[in-house]
């Protein structure tokens, strides 16, 4: 069970940049998508979000259409949009757009701001914060609903070193607290050996393996030994 | 050198002896400015965002027309107007040929491009970026449209604002389609043309000092409402 990926085909400009046959992304797990720059991961991640049309295939959620999980499937990248407003109204936008009672969402602010230890930041103006700031404040506002499935895209790119310990560790009590299936795009091996139970590795649009961490680690694929050596 | 100060000396006598004449063509310029630009605000926003967002075959085309509207030379829009609105035009037998509404028809004209391709090209990135973070939110389409209307407020004051500004310092187009007549269809910059070359220096500079005064406040606001005041508002990237 989980969210399975068939025949997903998409192009640019005639060139084929994603061609998943067949793939199955186990739910209430931590996933890494792995690969070289233009290998198609967040091509497909995007699709995955719903922000990308794929040109042909379909995606299947427990077996049931994929359509149907939509607002409880978050998509973050490491530029996300924060809005003109407030740290506090940002993070408190997806429960406002739910139409949550205002006690719920102050209570739930306040939970995920001590938690990302952004308490200094709540009545600033989000455009105004650092890349690293910025990236949990997106952070914490994807979290704020509880998504079933949590989709990142270089979860760590603009943090602080000191930091990254803090997101990561979020990122797995998360996963294990609320079994919330997380998709991890990054270009950090160690980062997914340290937080994956399960790896895709992507060449050329295309998947190449997909695998637990352990045997990726172990794979006697060169390109692979090479990637996971450079990175 | 003294003809100059001392036309700026009675600029200044002419501004605080509060002219009937200056002033009711202070506040027709004022009244042909503001009409058009909240036409073309009404035009030129929504169609600038609808266009901007979508993707859709020609879209590169719309721009091409879009940025070339943007630059289009006011006595060719006033010839234009003057052939539709004359009593021998499709609309002749309106009569609003030398009339204020003509006016307002001629800087619509004008203002309406200019709104829509700064909303055009500078919601082609924001405005599809603001979408895509609502729906990986879950916001419906209401939450979606109220977000970006408040996200592109900024964006929204300066295409008008700029607008404003194209309006009231628009001399060519009014000068046709209004012909300048004296307390129906005078306006600043048409009279300070007039003025100029009658050597009325200044009652030209006096018009001039209330132009760039009203052309301050506008800017001002915009300033307050973007970059400055207490609100916290900012512009992103535009």
């Amino acid at each position: 069970m989980g969210i399975k990926l068939e025949d997903i085909k998409k192009n640019y400009n005639g060139k084929t940049v994603l061609n998943v046959k067949d793939i199955t992304i186990k739910e209430n797990i931590i996933t890494g998508i792995l690969g070289p720059n233009g290998s198609g991961k967040t091509t497909m991640m995007k699709i995955i979000a719903n922000l990308l049309e794929p040109d042909s295939g379909s995606i299947i959620y427990n077996g049931q259409c994929f359509d149907k999980i939509k607002d409880s499937l978050t998509y973050v990248s490491h530029n996300s949009y924060l809005f003109n407003d407030t740290v506090y109204e940002n993070i408190a936008a997806p429960l406002k757009f739910r139409e949550k009672e205002n006690s719920y969402i102050e209570k739930r602010v306040k939970e995920l701001i001590r938690m990302f230890q952004i308490d200094y930041l709540n009545d600033k103006n989000a455009l105004n914060l650092s890349g690293g700031e910025k990236q949990k404040v997106s952070l914490a506002r994807a979290l704020s609903f509880n998504p079933e499935i949590l989709i990142i895209d270089e979860p760590t790119a603009n943090i602080d070193p000191n930091f990254i310990k803090l997101i990561e560790s979020t990122l797995k009590s998360i996963n294990e607290k609320y079994k919330t299936t997380i998709l991890i795009v990054t270009h950090n091996t160690a980062q997914s050996f340290r937080l994956c139970q399960e790896i895709v590795f992507m060449k050329d649009g295309k998947i190449i393996k997909h695998s637990s961490t352990n045997d990726l680690i172990n794979s006697k694929d060169t390109f692979i030994k090479e990637f996971i050596k450079l990175n | 050198m003294e003809y100059i100060l001392e036309g700026v000396e009675g600029a200044f006598k002419l501004i605080f002896s509060f002219d009937r004449e200056i002033y009711s063509i202070v506040l027709l310029s004022i009244y042909v400015s503001f009409a058009s630009t909240i036409i073309s605000a009404f035009i030129g926003v929504p169609l600038g965002l609808l266009t901007g967002i979508k993707d859709f075959r020609g879209k590169i085309i719309l721009s091409k027309i879009y940025y070339t509207a943007m630059g289009l030379p006011p006595v060719v829009v006033g010839l234009v107007t003057v052939l539709i609105i004359s009593r021998s035009g499709p609309l002749g037998s309106v009569g609003l040929i030398y009339t204020p509404t003509a006016m307002i028809i001629a800087q619509s004209l004008l203002v309406t491009p200019i709104v829509t391709g700064i909303v055009f090209t500078n919601s082609k990135d924001t405005g599809r970026e603001i979408i895509e973070i609502c729906k990986t939110l879950g916001a419906n389409r209401k939450h979606t449209f109220v977000k970006l209307i408040k996200e592109l407020k900024p964006l929204i004051l300066v295409a008008t604002v700029t607008g404003f500004g194209r309006a009231i310092s628009e001399v060519g187009a009014v000068m046709i389609v209004g012909g300048n007549i004296k307390g129906h269809t005078r306006v600043m910059t048409t009279f300070i043309a007039m003025s100029n070359s009658m050597g009325n220096y200044d009652i030209s500079i006096a018009m001039g000092i209330i132009l760039l005064t009203i052309s301050f406040i506008s800017n001002s606001f915009l300033y307050n409402r973007t970059m400055g005041g207490n609100n916290g508002y900012k512009i992103r990237r535009y």
